[in-house]
């Protein structure tokens, strides 16, 4: 007990008036940096103990670092594969941070992206059509999808009182289900050459794909394609933070969203309809799971197929989380999760750090995230007003 | 004690400014080592001085499997152990990295790429065409195409299949055997399969066969249903079958665990890919054999051959045979052993044809 005592009084005494330097000399910007100050703690730790894990496995913390670093930052094409990776992301990280501003905990991300896949390959394998309609079409067939996957837990929410947490979890196996039952049978969803034995889609035409940034870039990718071309999802990403963050506090329903997540009882008294708050928002959370989805099929894959792009919707709950539920904030999280992503390739290589590492970093800066009281205690801030304390969900029930 | 804890954390704390910093630095030198070794393949010649440096890409997976990636990787390690290679791995987490992962050791000047598993397929080919000077080992990868600087590893499971069946039928006291596939879509099931029903055959004409495909479910289905293998090899043990072949992935193990459970009648079991005995720790009281490819050793002559300069890209037949009996040591009768070694030459030299169709006509 001690001795934690006086490691925290070294730090107080030693990093306290660091930081107050730091704000000093910023001025007017620390008070802009205040909010991301625990969550680039957070990180900071994170990094520090998995450097000590990284040593005990008999590896050196240093080179895993530059290869990370070098994987993700190192060249344009490590750059590019980091952006492009950041995309899903992005969207997951979206749409979980929207429904926890209505107090709502979306854990249903995964089955929504998986069914914006699904949808956006339909329509991209299915119709023929210009490049105009039928790109659009691809991308809403996934908005929809999703839409369509979130919706029902909202609207089952507000009807019944049916939890959310429950509902998205078991419409993700549903997803998975549905994923596997249309990807193997050629009758439905599965590509029918005959040679292929994989649970995938055929090739969405070429008037569905979502173009590269830089024009000319897409001649490389195919089916199995290296996701290091820039395309104008990323672009579609930030435009959904600006929007996302525009929606919250500069529009109407936005102000319902968060009054509804601040007091439902008190959003009732003011007139606002919070059954409709509450399915709509899980609606808009789904589409914004599913656009994801899409833009993966559309930019990345060319295809849906089973087993690609597993895990995103999960990850996107601490993206949400270390971005505390900002869209700012959720675009950079997913740029440093997509960095630790990218960057693991480079650093297996480099220094034969396992790739687990990146998973144990990841959970430690969700803990520090979750438990900011540590983080807090552990480097003397103090936290200033209630705006800083984070309140993730409000517990069960209406 | 605790000041020292605070320094090494203070340490760390200024290390990680400091390695953002490095990383800038990092990427310049590591471009050298690349066009290091890019430099020294031209020239290289008949010059041996370099070290073959050889990547593992693994499928979504681990290195340590107990399956196709460890087998693979086995065998790369013994090329470093007997060739003196460098070697280096990288495990995959995603999909959609396959291309990614392999460009990785392709810019980074290595020699030789080996990719594990059919699901890297594509991005194997992809990858060779784009770097016609590196070598690309695809395991269980067959080439419809030939690129000579790619050979897919594939294996005529249809052999080993039929090793299994002439033990099972050698090692039958009731005069039925079973086995217990994935699905027959997959072409080495099938061979795997159809390899056993004919191997038994020619053993023991009379020979009674149950055999099943899990045909009837989706592939996601087919290799991972445990519980269909068990009610499976539980039947056909209801019916005296006293040896089950067990091979489709999860299904297949199910049927071992099945046998594993009446091992006082004196039912055995054969296990599939690699030794199961290692793999499927449960089954070890009553498994008899495995019928294996031997990955390791295909994936290391293949490396072998790029440094002898015989390498050919095309398909590349590994070879196939029968796991060690384990505890079956004392059980299997000399001259059991003495006739299946034959029949393990023979298979391999194309003495004794097993005229399984490649896939299910």
């Amino acid at each position: 007990m001690t001795k934690r005592r006086e490691i925290a009084d070294g730090m107080k005494t030693r990093i306290a008036p660091l930081l107050a330097s730091v704000q000093a000399r910023l001025g007017p910007l620390a008070g802009m940096l205040r909010p991301i100050l625990v969550p680039f703690l957070a990180v900071v730790s994170a990094l520090m103990i998995g450097a000590i894990v990284i040593a005990i496995s008999g590896r050196n913390p240093l080179l895993a670092y530059a290869g990370l670093i070098d994987g993700s930052w190192g060249s344009g094409r490590a750059i590019a594969g980091t952006l492009v990776r950041m995309t899903p992301y992005v969207f997951g990280g979206l749409a979980v941070a929207l429904a926890f501003r209505a107090g709502l905990f979306n854990i249903g991300g995964e089955g929504q992206l998986l069914l914006g896949t699904l949808a956006g390959a339909w329509v991209g394998y299915q119709l023929a059509l210009p490049a105009v309609i039928h790109l659009p079409l691809a991308l809403l067939a996934g908005v929809l999808a999703g839409f369509i996957w979130g919706g029902i837990p909202g609207f089952l929410k507000s009807r019944t009182g049916a939890h959310e947490v429950i509902t998205t979890i078991m419409l993700n196996y549903l997803a998975i289900g549905l994923a596997g039952w249309l990807l193997n049978d050629n009758r439905l969803m599965k590509d029918p050459s005959p040679t292929n034995v994989i649970a995938r889609t055929p090739l969405i035409a070429e008037s569905a794909h979502l173009p590269a940034l830089i024009p000319g870039q897409d001649a490389y990718p195919s089916a199995s394609a290296a996701p290091e071309i820039v395309h104008w999802g990323v672009v579609l990403a930030v435009l959904a933070t600006i929007a996302a963050s525009f929606f919250l506090w500069r529009t109407v329903w936005g102000f319902e969203v968060r009054t509804v997540g601040a007091n439902p009882s008190a959003g009732r008294y003011a007139g606002i309809n919070v059954p409709r708050v509450i399915t709509l928002i899980m609606g808009v959370s789904g589409a914004l799971a599913g656009l994801g989805g899409a833009i993966q099929v559309t930019a990345v894959n060319y295809r849906a197929i089973l087993g690609f792009n597993v895990g995103y919707g999960f990850d996107a709950i601490a993206i949400a989380l270390l971005g505390k539920n900002n869209p700012f904030g959720v675009l950079l999280a997913a740029l440093l999760f997509a960095s630790l992503r990218s960057g693991s390739t480079r650093m297996q290589s480099l220094s034969g750090v396992n790739a687990d590492i990146i998973a144990v970093i990841q959970a430690l800066i969700l803990i520090f995230v979750a438990a900011d009281q540590l983080v807090r205690w552990l480097y003397r801030i103090r936290a200033r007003g209630l705006e800083e304390r984070t309140t993730l969900t409000r517990g069960w029930g209406r | 004690m605790q000041k020292r804890l605070f320094t090494l954390f203070l340490l760390l704390a200024l290390l990680v400014p400091a390695l953002a910093a490095c990383g800038g630095e990092a990427a310049p030198t590591a471009p050298p080592q690349t066009g290091g070794g890019g430099q020294a393949q031209p020239t290289q010649g008949g010059a041996t001085e370099e070290k073959l440096k050889i990547g593992l890409v693994t499928d979504v997976g681990r290195l340590n499997d107990k399956s196709f990636n460890e087998s693979s990787w086995n065998g790369v390690l013994r090329a470093r152990d007997e060739l003196g290679a460098q070697v280096d791995a990288i495990e995959t987490q995603d999909p959609n990295d396959y291309a990614k992962n392999i460009d990785e050791f392709a810019t980074q000047g290595y020699d030789i790429i080996v990719t594990v598993g059919f699901a890297l397929g594509e991005a194997t080919i992809e990858a060779a065409k784009k770097y016609p000077d590196i070598k690309f080992i695809g395991v269980d990868q067959f080439q419809e195409e030939e690129i000579p600087n790619l050979a897919g590893l594939i294996f005529e499971e249809d052999k080993a299949g039929y090793l299994a069946g002439a033990l099972a039928a050698y090692m039958t006291k009731t005069g039925k055997i079973g086995a217990v596939l994935g699905t027959d879509v997959v072409p080495p099931v099938w061979r795997f399969g159809e390899g056993y029903r004919v191997g038994a055959l020619a053993t023991k004409p009379d020979v009674e066969i149950s055999l099943v495909y899990h045909s009837d479910v989706g592939l996601d289905k087919a290799f991972t249903d445990p519980e269909w293998g068990k009610l499976q090899a539980n039947s056909m043990m209801d019916k005296d079958v006293d040896v089950i072949f067990g091979a489709g992935g999860i299904t297949g193990n199910g049927a071992l665990l099945a046998v594993a459970e009446r091992k006082d009648t004196g039912v055995m079991a054969i296990g599939v890919d690699t030794d199961q005995y290692y793999t499927v720790t449960e089954a070890q009281s009553v498994l008899l054999s495995s019928a294996i490819k031997r990955l390791d050793e295909g994936v290391f002559d293949l490396i072998k051959a790029v440094q002898d300069g015989t390498f050919k890209g095309g398909n590349f037949v590994g070879k196939v045979g029968l796991a060690p009996f384990h505890e079956f040591e004392d059980d299997v009768p000399e001259d059991v052993k003495q006739k299946l070694t034959e029949l393990e030459q023979k298979l391999l030299s194309g003495e004794v044809k097993t005229n399984v169709s490649p896939v299910k006509p």
